[in-house]
């Protein structure tokens, strides 16, 4: 495999950083090396954020993902959007909420823009707003076939509290099912 | 190397696992990103493993509960971040004078003062040299991925009891925040390289702890067990009392000096990255890194090496006292070397010093970003 680079970007508790941990270990589960980093700002809540997973089955060492490198890049927050889009290499998918992003034209001739409503999704559809870091986990996996679902999914279970298993289940679920829409529109 | 397990952990985390396993019994902190995650960690973990976490009201409290920690006699730690030392700077003069072991892991961020709180620095490196006035040797190490966040405090546990004196374990921000695999020793093969503090075991009234070899530590029995000293930050005679008699000064003073330099043997520690067939041919290139700025330097080298450029990297592990000779060593045989820190020259200043040569390239960042592999490649490019 070569190497996966992928970013996923939004603002301050929002709670990004667990996808990318959830896709770190699976990768390492199977063999492979998996690192996740995360910048922020010194503001707590609400300054952009960003987390870039690295996957590959050679050793990787520099944690970060070079821009103009990265495959893929999901995004939850317009500051966000605007501050690290340009990491993505051309011709990329860059999935974004519609309602909390608005791209320019410029944007959708450079990349391949998908516009899936994730956080409304985890709201009405799960009903728990902090699965959307598994639904974004979903969607990023279906567009990069990084990691077989399954074992994606036993990885994301361990790493969050029994009583929402269901929850982040049927999360998971969903963001396979809005991926599969998406690209269905766009085939 | 002994047996390994493998763990999935952030730099931060290992840190305060590294210190449990070493038996770290005492943990006193304040918390500063971006070394926070290593006291909530250890406030997990030491509790359970019989030990002891605080937070105190600042940074100088915090060194402080840890020296009077060290002083009862168990492993201690603190952590925190460059703004950190430089309030605990004085404490840490104390520590060093009067030789109390104790760990002190600083995650770098940017500076000076309160800097660039989030984002990644090597700014902290001249200040772990000499934190505090006076003369003594720091002994400063430095973690260069996630397993080296657990090896590199495990060993500035051993190194701490060995030498009596206060360690420091530079990490970076990109480092300690790093979520990854580390191959890391067990529990058991940390535990069975402990060495105990030295005590000494005869009649209380003999007891002289300052009272040592020209090259050897104090000797300071856990307090309030019968051995009494006195303890100061005046220089003192062999029991611990201030005294400003001529010979006793002038050889404690050098004995802190000498304590660390007459064996500096035992503190060395590099890595060779892809060196060995640098034999001194024309265009070769050398790369002295360290830290999280050693990661992008591997892939850099891995660049270069498929364009055709024979590159290698020396990363020191113990910063100070640098590797003077080692050093030497490779910079008479390869005449292209390139520092790169994220920083401006505060190693390459040494690497100037120990070399003997004011033609060392440099690549310097200070904006709380990281050094890409391919400024790195482009600059050795640009350069030789």
């Amino acid at each position: 495999m070569a190497r996966t680079l992928m970013r996923f970007t939004g603002v301050g508790g929002q709670g990004v950083l667990l996808a990318g941990e959830i896709f770190a270990a699976a990768k390492i589960k199977l063999g492979g090396y998996g690192l996740k980093t995360a910048t922020y700002t010194s503001q707590v809540r609400g300054g952009p954020t960003v987390v870039d997973i690295t996957l590959d089955d050679d050793e990787i060492f520099y944690p970060y993902a070079n821009d103009g490198e990265i495959d893929f890049m999901l995004s939850v927050a317009q500051v966000s959007y605007d501050l690290f889009k340009g990491g993505v290499s051309e011709g990329g998918t860059i999935v974004i909420d519609p309602a909390l992003i608005t791209p320019s034209e410029e944007d959708k001739k450079k990349w391949n823009i998908v516009e899936i409503p994730i956080i409304t999704i985890a709201k009405e559809e799960v009903g728990l707003v902090l699965t959307q870091s598994v639904i974004a986990l979903a969607i990023a996996n279906n567009f990069m076939n990084a990691i077989d679902d399954e074992t994606l999914k036993a990885v994301m279970l361990s790493k969050v509290p029994k009583k929402v298993h269901e929850a982040n289940l049927k999360a998971f679920d969903l963001g396979n099912k809005y991926a599969n829409e998406a690209k269905a529109a766009m085939a | 190397m002994s047996a390994t397990r493998e763990i999935i952990s952030t730099g931060n985390d290992l840190a305060a696992i590294a210190a449990v396993d070493a038996g770290c019994q005492f943990f006193a902190g304040y918390p500063i990103t971006p070394s926070s995650e290593i006291m909530h960690t250890i406030s997990d973990l030491l509790p359970a493993a019989g030990g002891t976490a605080i937070q105190m009201e600042d940074e100088i409290g915090s060194v402080a509960a840890a020296i009077g920690a060290g002083m009862s006699g168990v492993r201690t730690m603190t952590a925190t971040s460059g703004p950190g030392i430089s309030l605990k700077a004085e404490n840490l003069g104390l520590a060093q004078m009067a030789e109390v072991p104790l760990v002190v892991v600083n995650v770098m961020r940017g500076g000076p003062s309160t800097g660039l709180p989030t984002r990644v620095s090597q700014g902290d490196v001249r200040q772990a040299k000499n934190p505090s006035h006076g003369d003594y040797r720091s002994i400063t190490l430095c973690a260069g991925n996630l397993a080296e966040c657990y090896t590199e405090v495990v060993r500035a546990f051993n190194l701490a009891d060995r030498f009596m004196q206060p360690v420091f374990v530079l990490t970076d921000e990109t480092i300690g925040h790093m979520h990854g695999k580390a191959d890391i020793p067990t529990v058991e093969a940390v535990q069975a390289g402990i060495v105990p503090r030295k005590r000494f075991e005869g009649a209380p009234e003999e007891y002289r702890p300052y009272e040592c070899g020209p090259t050897d530590a104090a000797v300071l029995n856990p307090m309030f067990e019968g051995y009494r000293y006195h303890f100061t930050g005046l220089h003192h005679d062999a029991k611990g009392f201030p005294t400003e008699e001529i010979e006793t000064c002038r050889k404690l003073i050098q004995r802190l000096e000498d304590k660390v330099m007459a064996h500096r043997d035992e503190i060395e520690l590099n890595e060779e990255f892809m060196m060995d067939d640098l034999t001194g041919e024309e265009g070769e290139v050398l790369i002295i890194a360290y830290g999280s700025v050693s990661l992008a330097a591997k892939e850099a080298i891995r660049h270069l090496r498929k364009d055709g450029i024979k590159a290698g990297l020396f990363r020191p592990i113990t910063l100070w006292p640098s590797p003077a000779e080692t050093i030497k060593k490779h910079t008479d045989k390869i005449k292209n070397v390139l520092c790169v820190e994220l920083n401006i020259r505060q190693y390459t200043e040494e690497v100037e010093r120990v070399s003997g040569r004011l033609d060392i390239e440099g690549l310097y960042k200070v904006n709380g970003r990281a050094i890409s592999p391919y400024e790195i490649v482009n600059k050795v490019k640009e350069v030789f």
